[in-house]
C-alpha cells in the first residue's frame, strides 16, 4: 500500500485514509446543510407555536413542521451519524475504506432520497407529518423518498462492518474494538434493526400510495412504524455515547476507569433500548397489557441502567485524566481546570448534563404506562425529545465537529471566541425551549397542534393562564437555539472554506 | 498483621461527591415538581 494514500493528522495522531476522508467530509457538509434547513424550519414551527407571534398560516404550519422533523431529526442526524460510522471505522483504526464505491452510492442514494422528501413536501404533496400514519396517505414521491434515504443509510451502516472486519484482518485492533468504534458498533447494530423495520412498513406504503395494495392495517402501521421512529432515536443515543466516550479521549486523554463495564452498557442499549419505542402504543387496543406493563415497567429500566452507567463512567474518566495531568488539588480542582474553552469539550459537558437531565429523567417518567396515558399527546413529550436529540446529541455532534474540522478537513476553525461560546448559547437556548414545552405540557398544552386558543371551534377551552409564560420561554429559548445554530452553521462551513489550514 | 482492608484511593472522588450534589439537588426539584403538579391537577 503506497505511503501517500493516508496522512498522519497533526491533531490526534490518528492515520486517515485519503478515500476515507473524502467520504466523512461530504457526509459532514451534507449534515451541516441539512441542519440548517432543519434549524430554519424550526425557527418557523416555533414563532408558530407561540402564541404571541403565530406566524404561519394552518396548512404552511403542518407542511413545514413535517419538513422540520425529516431534517432535523433524520436527515441531520444521519448524516452525520454516516461520518462518525465512517471515521470509527477506518481514521480510529488506521484503516482505509473498503469498498468506496459502494459508500458513495449509500451517500447519492441519502442525498436524493432526501432531496426527494423535501421537494415533495414543500410541494404540499406530503402533509402527512413525521409519522405519517395509515390512512393518511401521501404522494407516492414522498415514500421513495424515505425508501431511498432509508436504504443509503442501511448501506452506510453496512459498510461499518465490513470496514471493522478488514480492520481485523490488517491488524487495526486487536482483541476488540476501542471503545468508541465499540459504540458506534451498538449503533450500527441497532440502525440495521430500525432501518429493516423502515423497509417493512414504507414500502408497502409505497405500494399503497400506488394502488398496488388496497389497504394497509392501521395499527400494524403504528406498530412497526415505531420500529424505525423510535429506535432511530437509539442509534442517535448509542452514536452520541460513543461521541462521549472519543471527544473525552481526544481532549483531555480520558480513558473509561472501567471499560468492561462501558462495553456491558452498550450491550444493554442493544437488547433493551428499542423497546422504548412501546410507549406510542399504550393507549393501541390491539397490543395486550401484559405486553405494554413488561416493555414500559421493566425491560425499559435495564436501558435506563446503561445510560446510568455511561453518565458517571464518563465525567470519572475526565477527572482521572484530568488528575493525571496534575490537578490534583481537593476534590474539585480537575472541573475547575478543565477545557471548558474548548467547545467540542464544553459541548459533551452540556450534552452529558442536559441529555441527562432533560431528556433522560422525563423520557424514563414519560415512558412509563401511568404517566405516558396522561402526557402523551401534550407538549411535555415534545420538550423530552428536544431534551434528548437536541440538547443531547445535536450538541454532542456540533462539539465532535469542532475536532473533524481541524482532523478531517485539515482547517483550524474561524472566529475562535464565538466557537468557544456556541455550545453554551445553544444549550441555554435548547434547555429553556425543552423547559418551557414539558412545563406547558402540564397543563395540557398539546403537541403539534396550530392553534392552541382553538378559535372558531365549537366548543371554547381556555388552558391556564400560566402556560403564556411557560409559550414564551419556549418561544425566546427557540431564538436563542436558533442563533447558536446560525453560529456553529456559519463556523463549521466558515471553517472550511476560509479557515487556515492546519499542516 | 498486615492490614487487609481495601486501601486503595478512589480514581474519582470529584465525580462521587458531584454525583451525590446532583442526587440532591436532583430529589428536590423532582419533589417540588411533584408537588406543582398536583396543585395544578388537582390531585388531594
Amino acid at each position: 500500500m503506497a505511503n501517500q494514500d493516508f496522512r498522519i493528522c497533526s491533531e490526534s495522531g490518528l492515520k486517515v485514509y485519503k478515500n476515507a476522508e473524502t467520504l466523512i467530509k461530504w457526509n459532514v457538509i451534507a449534515a451541516l446543510a441539512t441542519l440548517a434547513v432543519g434549524g430554519l424550519m424550526a425557527l418557523l414551527v416555533a414563532l408558530t407555536r407561540w402564541p404571541s407571534v403565530h406566524l404561519l398560516g394552518l396548512t404552511e404550519y403542518y407542511r413545514f413542521l413535517t419538513a422540520h422533523g425529516v431534517d432535523a431529526l433524520l436527515a441531520w442526524i444521519l448524516f452525520f451519524e454516516m461520518a462518525l460510522v465512517y471515521f470509527a471505522s477506518t481514521v480510529v483504526l488506521g484503516t482505509r475504506f473498503r469498498g468506496v464505491v459502494v459508500g458513495w452510492i449509500s451517500f447519492a442514494l441519502m442525498l436524493i432520497g432526501g432531496a426527494l422528501i423535501n421537494v415533495i413536501i414543500i410541494m404540499g404533496r406530503a402533509d402527512v407529518m413525521f409519522t405519517s400514519y395509515a390512512p393518511l396517505k401521501a404522494d407516492p414521491l414522498y415514500y421513495l423518498g424515505v425508501i431511498l434515504f432509508a436504504v443509503g443509510a442501511l448501506i452506510g451502516f453496512i459498510m461499518f462492518f465490513v470496514n471493522v472486519v478488514y480492520a481485523k484482518r490488517d491488524g487495526g485492533f486487536k482483541r476488540s474494538l476501542p471503545l468508541g468504534s465499540f459504540g458506534l458498533a451498538a449503533a450500527s447494530i441497532i440502525g440495521v434493526l430500525t432501518l429493516a423495520h423502515g423497509a417493512g412498513i414504507f414500502i408497502p406504503a409505497f405500494l399503497w400510495s400506488l394502488d398496488f395494495i388496497g389497504y394497509i392495517d392501521p395499527s400494524a402501521y403504528r406498530l412497526v412504524f415505531w420500529g424505525l421512529g423510535h429506535s432511530s432515536q437509539q442509534i442517535n443515543v448509542c452514536a452520541m455515547v460513543a461521541v462521549w466516550y472519543m471527544t473525552s479521549a481526544f481532549v483531555v486523554g480520558g480513558k473509561p476507569v472501567n471499560e468492561k463495564l462501558s462495553r456491558t452498557a452498550f450491550v444493554l442499549y442493544i437488547l433493551f433500548i428499542n423497546l422504548a419505542s412501546e410507549h406510542h402504543l399504550l393507549v393501541d387496543p390491539v397490543l395486550s397489557t401484559w405486553h405494554k406493563i413488561v416493555n414500559t415497567s421493566y425491560m425499559m429500566h435495564l436501558a435506563v441502567l446503561a445510560s446510568m452507567i455511561h453518565a458517571f463512567a464518563i465525567p470519572a474518566s475526565i477527572e482521572v485524566a484530568l488528575r493525571k495531568q496534575g490537578f490534583r488539588s481537593g476534590l474539585f480542582e480537575w472541573f475547575k481546570k478543565a477545557p471548558w474553552g474548548n467547545p467540542a469539550f464544553a459541548a459533551v459537558a452540556l450534552s452529558i448534563l442536559l441529555f441527562g437531565f432533560l431528556g433522560g429523567i422525563t423520557g424514563v417518567i414519560f415512558g412509563t404506562e401511568q404517566f405516558n396515558i396522561i402526557r402523551h399527546n401534550t407538549f411535555a413529550i415534545t420538550g423530552h425529545f428536544h431534551g434528548t436529540v437536541v440538547a443531547g446529541t445535536t450538541i454532542a455532534f456540533m462539539g465532535f465537529t469542532y475536532l473533524l474540522i481541524p482532523c478531517i478537513f485539515k482547517r483550524q476553525l474561524i472566529w475562535k471566541g464565538f466557537a468557544q461560546i456556541q455550545p453554551y448559547l445553544y444549550a441555554v437556548g435548547v434547555a429553556m425551549l425543552s423547559i418551557g414545552m414539558m412545563s406547558a405540557g402540564a397543563f395540557g398544552v398539546p403537541r403539534r397542534h396550530y392553534d392552541i386558543t382553538f378559535s372558531g371551534a365549537p366548543f371554547s377551552f381556555t388552558f391556564d393562564p400560566a402556560i403564556d409564560m411557560f409559550m414564551s420561554m419556549m418561544g425566546v429559548g427557540a431564538l436563542l437555539a436558533v442563533a447558536g445554530g446560525v453560529l456553529f452553521i456559519l463556523i463549521g462551513f466558515g471553517s472550511m472554506i476560509w479557515g487556515k489550514e492546519v499542516k | 498483621m498486615a492490614d487487609d482492608r481495601h486501601t486503595e484511593e478512589m480514581e474519582a472522588p470529584g465525580v462521587f461527591v458531584l454525583s451525590l450534589i446532583f442526587l440532591a439537588v436532583f430529589i428536590v426539584i423532582w419533589l417540588a415538581h411533584l408537588k406543582w403538579l398536583m396543585d395544578i391537577w388537582g390531585v388531594q
